[in-house]
C-alpha cells in the first residue's frame, strides 16, 4: 500500500484482518491454502486514496459469499441484491481493520473508495497483483484477497502467493 | 437512534444490545435523515457513523449538537485517526468505537457516554 511498511507486513496485517472480520462479522472460519476459489465467483473491488494509488480485490466463490451474508444478516437465503450488499460492507469493514492496522504502524491516514461488486472475476485496469492471498473454509470453499499495484511495464512484478501461517 | 447506511451494522447493533435493556427507537441512514429525525425521536443516545452518502456523521453530529446542546453522541467509525478523534471531541461527541466493534466496548462507552 505504500513504502513505509514491507509488503511482508501488509500482508501480515490483511491476513490478520480478513481472518478477524470474516469470524466476527459471517460466522466463518478461513484458514490459508493453496486452491484457489471455483468458477461461480463474485468479486469485490475497493481502491485506497489520498495519495495511495493501489486497491485491494476479494474474489470468492458465490457460495461462500452467499453463506457468510446469511450468517450475516439473519437469513435462510439471500437475494442477489443481498449478496452485493453484504460483500460491498464486508469490505468495507474489512478496509476499515486494514487502515486502522496501517495507521497504527505507520501514522500514515489512508482512505479508501466505495466498494464495486462484479459477478465474476474482475481485474482493475492498469494495475497488477502485487501477491495474493489464499483461503478456504471447512467446506472447501475459497476466497482469494487480492493487493493491487499500478502496473509497472512488461518487466513488472509478478504476483506472490504468501502462505503465512498461525498469524 | 442509529445512524448507519450499513445493513451489517444494523444488524450487529441488534444484536449486541439484545438482552441489555438498550433499545433502538429509530434508524437512520444518512446525516440528513438524523437531523430531521432526532427532534422526534428525542433519543437519550446516537450512535454515529461518519462515512455515508450525503452528509457525513461528523457534520451531521455539530449539527444535531448546535440545535441540541445536550444531545449524547457517539461515534461509530472505522477512521480511527487523530483528526478524526480531534474533530470528533472538539464538536463535543461523547465517545469514539471502531468498527468492527466489540459488546463489551460498546458497552462500556454507552455507560460513560450517558452519564450526566
Amino acid at each position: 500500500m505504500n513504502t513505509a511498511i514491507s509488503q511482508e507486513e501488509l500482508a501480515q496485517i490483511l491476513d490478520q484482518a480478513l481472518q478477524e472480520v470474516t469470524e466476527y462479522t459471517a460466522g466463518v472460519r478461513l484458514h490459508q491454502g493453496s486452491q484457489p476459489p471455483g468458477e461461480d465467483l463474485c468479486t469485490v473491488h475497493i481502491t485506497f486514496d489520498k495519495g495511495f494509488s493501489t486497491s485491494l480485490t476479494l474474489c470468492a466463490d458465490k457460495s461462500l459469499l452467499a453463506r457468510m451474508a446469511c450468517n450475516s444478516f439473519h437469513e435462510e437465503s439471500v437475494t442477489p441484491a443481498d449478496l452485493e450488499e453484504f460483500s460491498k460492507e464486508y469490505l468495507n469493514v474489512l478496509c476499515g481493520k486494514v487502515t486502522g492496522a496501517m495507521y497504527q504502524a505507520t501514522q500514515i491516514p489512508a482512505h479508501f473508495s466505495q466498494p464495486v461488486f462484479y459477478h465474476g472475476r474482475y481485474e482493475p485496469e492498469g494495475q497488477e497483483a502485487q501477491f495474493i492471498l489464499t483461503y478456504s473454509d471447512e467446506h472447501c470453499e475459497g476466497a482469494q484477497l487480492i493487493h493491487h499495484v499500478p502496473r509497472t511495464g512488461e518487466d513488472g512484478a509478478v504476483p506472490v502467493e504468501i502462505e503465512q501461517k498461525g498469524v | 437512534m442509529v445512524v448507519d447506511d450499513s445493513r451489517l451494522v444494523k444488524v450487529q447493533l441488534e444484536d449486541t444490545l439484545q438482552g441489555t435493556g438498550y433499545e433502538i427507537a429509530a434508524y437512520c441512514r444518512s446525516g440528513e435523515d438524523a437531523i430531521a429525525q432526532y427532534d422526534a425521536v428525542m433519543p437519550d443516545l446516537v450512535t454515529m457513523d461518519i462515512i455515508m452518502q450525503g452528509m457525513d456523521g461528523l457534520d451531521a453530529a455539530e449539527i444535531i449538537l448546535k440545535q441540541h446542546p445536550d444531545a449524547r453522541i457517539v461515534i461509530i467509525s472505522s477512521l480511527a485517526y487523530k483528526d478524526t478523534f480531534d474533530r470528533a471531541k472538539t464538536i463535543g461527541t461523547r465517545g469514539f468505537i471502531d468498527k468492527p466493534f466489540h459488546r463489551e466496548q460498546l458497552l462500556s462507552v454507552f455507560e460513560q457516554a450517558l452519564q450526566p
